[in-house]
């Protein structure tokens, strides 16, 4: 399935792209080549050998929708810079400046580095000391937006994927060697028989008294308690034991889809954290729906698992299934995997 | 009720200090060589995050891909018409579709919603509700399968997306109960 849905996000991401910027193309949404008409106001006056001075740009609104068919409608007034270069005069809005729609997009595809939309002036007759002028401002051409928009994005997301990996090289570190710890000195065994026959139920395959279950019952409970940065170790750990108990290298056992299939739906009890410095006090009033619609979604995580787990193509995929022959018995095949 | 959301906040606040401060205690009362003992374990850390990262980058590219490509907006017209049909706000539908694929895409949404229809509008409530109940699927799975190098998920997938799917219509329906 995940074979399926990533091939999926991958070709769709193209198709959509191309036909966005095919969409583009054909309406002309960028007015490539044509240039934008403006009215530049120069606080200290023209003056022509200056090769950069301040302007304020004007950017008529009723107009500005006509030439680029849009509803957006762009401020009263620009901060911007004439620079005077050797192919003719370019104007230069301030960074950052907050422009409508389609010149946003048009800035960040043709100065994506100093977030200046910038564009060369035409059909200004200017003279020494005149204080207004206007004419035009001929962007650079805009094509190919959003297929250039997915490849930067792939760079990107393959970029920020490492960083999150090796972001969670202390935290894994340190519950490593605690859990190591709880090992050693036996708490982990105590937790697990108190535990166990909570658990148990859900994950029928693994032995009585096996190391996984601490793993299982820590990582939950870390879920619960919204400790996101904990959950995600003992989680893994937890994989690690499950792993343990694996005969392929490769495949998926029942315990641990269960597991994953809990995680995903994620009882949280108290609300994570990025929720809560977005909501602030807010949060306060969606305790219980979020704390109903958790729990809700946990036992559709766990009843979907179950079923899900009794069709044939994953029945037959299932790596500790008894024998490789003969169907496998009725409900779990519970198997006390060897050491 | 205020008494039991207190009580776990302080549960909450406690549980962690309580762990990594009892744990070597107890290994101490055990007499077990905690430092050695510690190490040991820690020294997985590294080769644990070395592994994720091929299924991360798999899984976060495509992702990353798909938003940018504008295909959301694609997906939500079409699911507009059939999720109105029983009773799902169009507004909420782009949380419901990003939460599976990412954590801090689906917080950047209830950060604009906030701005464009204010902190106590009930779609604001559904889609924060949304973003509470459920994981980001996809990530976890890449994570959690990448530790151990599973990349045969089985039914893992269905099952987590089933759960979120789920939960977004359980969101709406349950902030239309308390606020609505």
């Amino acid at each position: 399935m995940l074979n399926y849905i990533w091939g999926g996000l991958i070709i769709f991401s193209l198709v959509f792209a191309l036909v966005y910027d095919i969409r583009d193309f054909a309406t002309d949404t960028y007015r490539n080549g044509q240039p934008l008409p403006v009215t530049m106001t120069f606080p200290d006056g023209y003056q022509a050998g200056e090769r950069r001075q301040n302007v304020e740009v004007r950017l008529d609104p009723e107009g500005y929708g006509v030439f680029y068919g849009t509803n957006e409608r762009p401020a009263a007034v620009y901060d911007g810079v004439l620079i005077q270069t050797a192919d003719g005069r370019q104007l230069r809005f301030a960074e950052d400046a907050s422009v409508p729609e389609p010149l946003a997009t048009i800035r960040s595809f043709t100065s994506s580095r100093d977030n200046d939309l910038r564009g060369t002036v035409g059909g200004f007759a200017v003279q020494p000391g005149i204080s207004q002028a206007s004419g035009t401002v001929l962007f650079n051409p805009v094509r190919w937006v959003k297929l250039n928009a997915i490849a930067g994005a792939a760079l990107d997301f393959a970029e920020t994927a490492v960083t999150i990996a090796l972001s969670l090289i202390g935290g894994i570190a340190l519950w490593m060697g605690l859990l190591q710890i709880a090992g050693a000195s036996g708490i982990l065994y105590a937790l697990i028989r108190v535990t166990q026959p909570l658990i148990r139920p859900l994950f029928p395959e693994i032995p009585k008294d096996h190391p996984a279950f601490g793993m299982i019952v820590l990582n939950l409970t870390a879920n619960m308690l919204g400790l996101g940065n904990a959950a995600t170790p003992l989680g893994i750990k937890a994989m690690q034991e499950l792993q343990t108990l694996n005969t392929t290298e490769d495949t998926a056992t029942n315990p641990m889809v269960m597991l994953l299939a809990m995680n995903t739906a994620s009882v949280q009890i108290v609300p994570p954290v990025l929720l809560v410095a977005i909501m602030g006090l807010q949060i306060n009033q969606l305790f219980f729906s979020i704390l109903i619609t958790t729990t809700l979604s946990l036992i559709v995580a766990i009843v979907s698992t179950k079923l899900l787990g009794r069709l044939k193509r994953y029945r037959d995929t299932d790596p500790n299934r008894p024998s490789q022959n003969e169907p496998a018995s009725e409900g779990n095949p519970s198997t006390e995997a060897p050491e | 009720m205020e008494i039991l959301r207190l009580i776990i906040d302080y549960v909450s606040a406690f549980v962690l200090p309580t762990i990594i401060v009892g744990f070597p205690l107890y290994g101490l009362y055990k007499k077990v060589p905690v430092y050695e003992v510690f190490v040991e374990g820690a020294k997985e850390g590294f080769n644990v995050a070395v592994m994720i990262i091929p299924y991360l980058i798999a899984i976060l590219f495509a992702i990353g891909m798909f938003r940018a490509s504008g295909a959301l907006d694609f997906m939500m017209e079409g699911l507009r018409p059939v999720l109105a049909l029983i009773g799902i706000p169009a507004e909420v539908i782009p949380m419901g579709i990003i939460r599976p694929l990412t954590g801090s895409g689906s917080a950047a949404i209830v950060l604009d919603m906030i701005g464009e229809f204010g902190e106590d509008s009930i779609l604001v409530k559904m889609a924060a509700t949304m973003f509470g109940s459920t994981e980001t699927t996809f990530y976890v799975i890449a994570v959690y399968f990448g530790a151990v190098n599973v990349k045969k998920t089985r039914h893992a997938v269905p099952a987590g997306l089933l759960a979120d799917f789920f939960a977004m219509f359980a969101a709406v329906y349950v902030v239309i109960l308390l606020f609505g």
